[in-house]
């Protein structure tokens, strides 16, 4: 029976495939909407909003499932989250309601300074903590939980005493939350580190995964030699993070939102149309292969 | 003292261009200038130097979009739903 609920679930699955709404496109998306299952807003581009600029999100919001996407609050951080910040999201999510809201495994802040850019912290006791202090108080004024997603890093955060799967399973499991997965930055990560993608992926909290991000990036130069790979979300996902996604909906049961995201260097709708199709495609032969995998026991149960 | 002097000390590191000029020189005589415990500063003094030169440029990229205005650019497709 095991054989065959698992089967069940591997059909029964309904991915869905979206884009990042993006004010530069967002015309053009908009004729388009009927090609996306679900939207991801940024939440911080609408904290200031004018009652108009709500309406129009909120209307937006009707048509399509949406995830409302905070880069702001920094709550992966032993420092406690900004209560006014946090407050500001929660009238935005109160307003637009949407189906979903997330925020970044990131500090963007400390000591009164601005990073201005998604930072990782030291993956210690004390911000493993911090983060899930943080979440809890924002599940509790928000109402409900975020997706905390992984970044990108171009540097190893110093004084660390886990690696990067281990600090992040601690922290979405204690929380109970969902996780919002970025194959592009594990890509990035696990290339700048010399590790391989499928094995830190294999060490994720998959179970917990309900988004699911691309983005694309470039290889730069070191000063020292070598190339890193910077997440810079001006490039469309590269074949391996394809390869990735296939991955993930071979490997886990639940339904998965993904979401195609750039910030800049805007393609044609045709191409966004185009990497939006190769997304579907990846899941559905991923979903195929989880699929055949249980078909034996099947037959061997009947 | 404590992870907050950490993150803090990285914050600063992150934009504040003479420190990190004076970390990249001397990395523990940098951070024995601030609250750390010896466990930090080692963990700081053994930081890939490459890492923080190129991490730094990519937040400096970000922190200038960041700092900037942002264009009302939502009319367009607003316009299309009413």
């Amino acid at each position: 029976m095991a054989g065959a609920d698992a089967a069940e679930d591997a059909v029964a699955a309904t991915d869905r495939v979206g884009i990042g709404w993006r004010p530069a496109i967002a015309a053009g998306l908009y004729l388009h909407l009927e090609a996306f299952d679900v939207i991801e807003v940024i939440a911080d581009n609408y904290l200031r909003a004018t009652r108009r600029e709500i309406d129009a999100i909120k209307m937006l919001a009707r048509q399509r499932p949406m995830n409302l996407h905070g880069v702001g609050l920094g709550l992966a951080s032993s420092i406690a989250v900004d209560r006014k910040r946090l407050d500001r999201v929660a009238r935005l999510v109160g307003l637009i309601e949407p189906e979903a809201w997330s925020e970044h495994l990131a500090f963007v802040r400390a000591g009164g300074i601005e990073i201005g850019h998604l930072s990782a912290p030291p993956r210690t006791d004390a911000t493993t903590a911090g983060a899930i202090a943080n979440i809890e108080c924002a599940t509790r004024i928000v109402g409900t939980a975020p997706q905390m997603e992984n970044i990108a890093t171009l540097l190893e955060p110093p004084a660390s005493i886990m690696d990067e799967a281990t600090w992040i399973t601690r922290i979405v499991e204690a929380s109970h939350v969902p996780m919002l997965l970025d194959l592009h930055n594990l890509y990035a990560n696990a290339c700048n580190r010399g590790e391989d993608p499928r094995a830190l992926l294999a060490a994720m909290p998959l179970d917990r995964v309900t988004g699911v991000d691309l983005s694309g990036g470039k290889w730069i130069d070191a000063p020292s030699g070598g190339r890193r790979l910077l997440d810079d979300h001006l490039h469309g996902p590269p074949d391996e993070v394809f390869e990735l996604l296939t991955e993930l909906a071979r490997s886990v049961p639940q339904s998965l939102s993904v979401i195609i995201e750039r910030d800049g260097n805007f393609p044609t709708i045709e191409v966004l149309l185009g990497e939006i199709a190769q997304a579907r495609r990846a899941l559905a032969k991923g979903r195929s292969l989880r699929a055949a995998n249980f078909m034996p026991s099947i037959a061997h149960a009947a | 003292m404590s992870a907050i002097g950490l993150e803090t000390f990285l914050a600063r590191l992150y934009t504040d261009s003479a420190l990190r000029s004076s970390f990249l020189a001397d990395p523990r005589a940098a951070s024995a200038q601030f609250d750390l415990t010896a466990a930090e500063i080692e963990g700081l003094a053994a930081m890939d130097r490459d890492g923080v030169v190129l991490a730094v440029r990519s937040i400096t990229v970000k922190r200038e979009s960041y700092l900037r205005p942002r264009a009302r650019s939502w009319w367009p497709w607003r316009r299309l739903i009413s």
